[in-house]
């Protein structure tokens, strides 16, 4: 179980990743993390609408209505340039964490 | 037999009692409801069991609530801001008048009656203004004549400014603008700071041009009063006379 503090941090940069390969809604993107994750990361399916709003009210991102193939509405959210610098950034300091803890692990088992 | 329509009904209004209010918020969960039932009913469950575990997973009513609210938070205080520019501070309740003068209480029974006699269904802080001229004629003639102003002018203007509406039968009751509203604390406010314990005409006139937005402070402004002069004058007019102390 991953602790919740974790999956709460994960979310803007996972969010800001995966939208950085196109638009998409948010049925689809916490399936995807899910997948992606092989269902390690389960967001609880509600929680992520708070997020990408709070994420657009930032002007990360932005949303419009298109819809299904079936014709359902849906709501797609892209990326907006300040959301590709904040994924750059995110992306410079979860390597920073992750490069500083396997340097740890390597010294230690070498 | 189950009803899936229904049941998302039931589902919004639930919802809705927890307070997830605003129709965007509601809508997408409601489209993202809907995108897992049909998942888990391709994936072969009935409509019932599908809606069931679909509604489970979108969350519960009270811990979406905790969620929305994080951003609820900053989303209100902004818009709060935003309605507060378009329209006046909304949400200022109307003061209590314990520390009112008589005279300034009989003003504010005079508002309603100047709005009536334009045909407004609500008492804005030109009322108020007008108000004050009939019910103080004296202590407000001579303000406004160390302020440069006259009474008539005044009125003249406001009237310019306004217009009459069409007529039309207006409530026994009509209330007090957002803007009218937002005058009277000030009005008390600016007693307190001038250390006076009973709100006056003067600080009433103070409150509606210390407002700033509405039809009062704009009329008032564009006959070039000022707040700085008319809060000394009536610090001069309070004041014991130098001569007889």
């Amino acid at each position: 179980m991953i602790r919740k503090e974790l999956v709460a941090a994960s979310a803007e940069p996972l969010v800001l990743s995966l939208l950085a390969k196109g638009e998409s809604y948010g049925y689809a993107i916490i399936q995807e993390v899910k997948a992606r994750s092989e269902g390690k990361l389960n967001w609880t399916d509600g929680m992520l609408y708070p997020v990408l709003h709070r994420m657009e009210h930032r002007g990360l991102i932005k949303s419009r209505w298109g819809e299904s193939e079936t014709g359902r509405k849906r709501k797609y959210y892209s990326l907006k340039k300040d959301g590709k610098l904040a994924m750059q950034k995110h992306h410079e300091h979860w390597t920073l964490v992750h490069d500083v803890l396997s340097g740890l692990k390597k010294e230690k088992y070498v | 037999m189950f009803d899936l329509e229904q049941a998302i009904a039931e589902w919004r209004r639930q919802m809705l009692a927890a307070g997830i209010k605003s129709p965007v918020p509601l809508e997408e969960l409601e489209l993202h409801l809907r995108e897992e039932i049909e998942q888990q009913m391709k994936a072969g469950l009935g409509e019932q069991e599908a809606f069931e575990l679909a509604a489970q997973r979108t969350g519960r009513a009270a811990a979406l609530k905790k969620e929305f609210k994080k951003i609820g938070r900053l989303d209100w205080e902004w818009l709060r801001k935003l309605k507060s520019i378009l329209f006046g501070a909304t949400e200022v309740p109307f003061p209590s008048l314990d520390d009112f003068a008589p005279s300034a209480r009989q003003t504010l029974e005079i508002a309603p009656e100047e709005a009536r006699r334009f045909h407004h269904d609500f008492i804005g802080t030109e009322h108020i203004l007008l108000g004050i001229i009939k019910s103080q004629p004296q202590a407000i003639a001579s303000l406004m004549q160390k302020l440069g102003v006259t009474s008539d002018a005044v009125r003249l203007e406001i009237e310019k400014f306004v217009g009459t509406s069409p007529a039309h039968a207006v409530a026994a009751k009509i209330p007090f603008t957002p803007r009218a509203r937002q005058a009277l604390q000030l009005a008390i406010n600016e007693a307190k700071a001038l250390n006076q314990p009973v709100v006056r005409a003067e600080h009433l006139f103070l409150g509606l041009l210390r407002e700033g937005g509405g039809v009062a402070a704009l009329v008032l402004k564009n006959l070039g009063v000022r707040i700085e002069t008319t809060r000394e004058e009536i610090l001069r007019e309070m004041r014991p006379d130098p001569g007889a102390g």
